[in-house]
């Protein structure tokens, strides 16, 4: 499994840096779970981080800040949080987290013969599904006021901008329109945050995108 | 907000240490860095309270800068530093010198704290069971990492100003790289040539192929 498309240097900052937003940062997490290279980038960017806390000017603490923490040494702490349960299908952890399983156990929701989707949360204008398209199933063309971000997790789809699989991310902006095809063989599963509601150009959908929350 | 972010490119290092630790990579890597190390593992391993009090008094006025300079009210870095640093305390045991400098392993911390109790979100994180490490524990990571802090903080004294000053902001300034683009005036796509500049002059530095 090689990765072709990868999450640029600024969103792989965002999320080392910790400015990325929550979907955009699950996203990203998720992405690295496949992905060596981005493991060692994000690595990278920490220790940037590292040095540039140490090379910040001091704010003074107030006098009594280090006695304050002296005294709460010995306080007792919260149980640690146990290790997440392995998972039996290759789910990467950091969607585990949000689905409470693995993928294998999502329930999904259908909507029309062949496709599917499950919702993960939302935040502001932002959220995160996943979506599951069965062999060979068309998304309908579509254009964005926000951005979207696709993560494939099994299967794999096309359309103008390139072929995905498994661990590639597609970013999409308000200047791309696509409508992606689903791969023939296994079903399309992919991670999806869009940071604003996309804008089919199918009447069908445009009146049951707002009803999925698309 | 330029001028402000300029003043404060990479000044020299000035630890305010305690107690000398011991120093064992001496040749690559700066002494005060590795007396921090050597703190921290004296923490660990013998929950030494004057060690601690070394950290604290190093690091927790640059965690309360960093939260300052994300906008957190003074108070309130304050707080969050005192936390960072209990958190350093009980935390202890799970440092691993031969990943992370006690620096960047404070600054995860640091940040991962932000996003707790300001942004109050999660931050979705990495889990070892997803992957292989990439390489096996090694005598030499301690070593390697000794000298690659070195590479990357002469590295990062070198990045031109424009390619240093978007990092900077990347970390500091909370905000999208969009609009450090708007705020600088130029296209967003310069913005991300240039990190993408700083980011393979700083790998090559530390030998890591693009
Ligand atoms: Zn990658």
């Amino acid at each position: 499994m090689s990765i072709r498309h990868h999450p640029d240097e600024s969103l792989l900052l965002a999320y080392a840096s910790g400015t990325a937003d929550e979907a955009t940062g699950l996203i990203i997490a998720t992405h690295m779970a496949f992905c060596p290279q981005c493991r060692q980038t994000v690595t990278l960017m920490e220790k940037i981080g590292g040095r540039l806390l140490e090379t910040l000017p001091a704010a003074p603490l107030s006098r009594q800040a280090l006695d304050a923490t002296l005294a709460r040494l010995d306080e007792p702490v919260a149980v640690a949080v146990p290790p997440r349960a392995p998972s039996k299908d290759g789910t990467p952890q950091p969607l585990r987290a949000y689905l409470g399983g693995d993928l294998s156990g999502v329930r999904w929701r259908r909507m029309g013969p062949s496709l599917a989707y499950k919702p993960l949360f939302r935040r502001g204008g932002i959220s995160a599904k996943l979506l599951r398209g069965a062999p060979g199933t068309e998304v309908g063309a579509h254009t964005h006021r926000g951005m979207e971000y696709t993560l494939v997790l099994a299967g794999g789809f096309c359309d103008v901008t390139g072929r995905y699989g498994p661990g590639d991310l597609q970013v999409a902006d308000s200047h791309v329109r696509h409508s992606p095809i689903a791969d023939p063989g296994e079903d399309c599963i992919n991670l999806a945050v869009t940071t604003a509601p996309l804008k089919f150009e199918n009447l069908i959908q445009k009146i049951a995108g707002p009803l999925f929350g698309f | 907000m330029l001028a402000h972010v300029q003043s404060c490119e990479f000044p020299r290092f000035r630890p305010v240490l305690r107690r000398a630790a011991p120093v064992r990579l001496a040749m690559t890597r700066p002494p005060e860095a590795l007396a921090l190390d050597a703190l921290l593992r004296r923490v660990a391993q013998t929950r030494d309270r004057a060690a601690f009090a070394a950290l604290f008094d190093h690091f927790a006025p640059r965690i309360k800068s960093y939260l300052m300079r994300l906008g957190a009210p003074a108070a309130q870095a304050e707080d969050l530093a005192q936390e960072a640093m209990l958190s350093l305390w009980r935390k202890a045991h799970l440092f691993d010198p031969a990943k992370a400098s006690a620096a960047t392993w404070l600054f995860t911390i640091a940040r991962n704290l932000r996003i707790d109790a300001i942004r109050r979100e999660k931050r979705p994180e990495l889990d070892p069971q997803d992957f292989q490490p990439e390489a096996g524990p090694d005598a030499d990571d301690a070593i390697t990492l000794a000298s690659d802090e070195v590479r990357l903080r002469e590295a990062l004294k070198d990045l031109p100003p424009d390619q240093a000053m978007v990092i900077q902001q990347s970390f500091f300034a909370d905000k999208p790289h969009s609009q450090i683009a708007d705020e600088l005036g130029i296209p967003l796509g310069t913005v991300k040539s240039r990190l993408r500049l700083a980011m393979v002059r700083l790998k090559s530095a530390l030998g890591n192929t693009p």
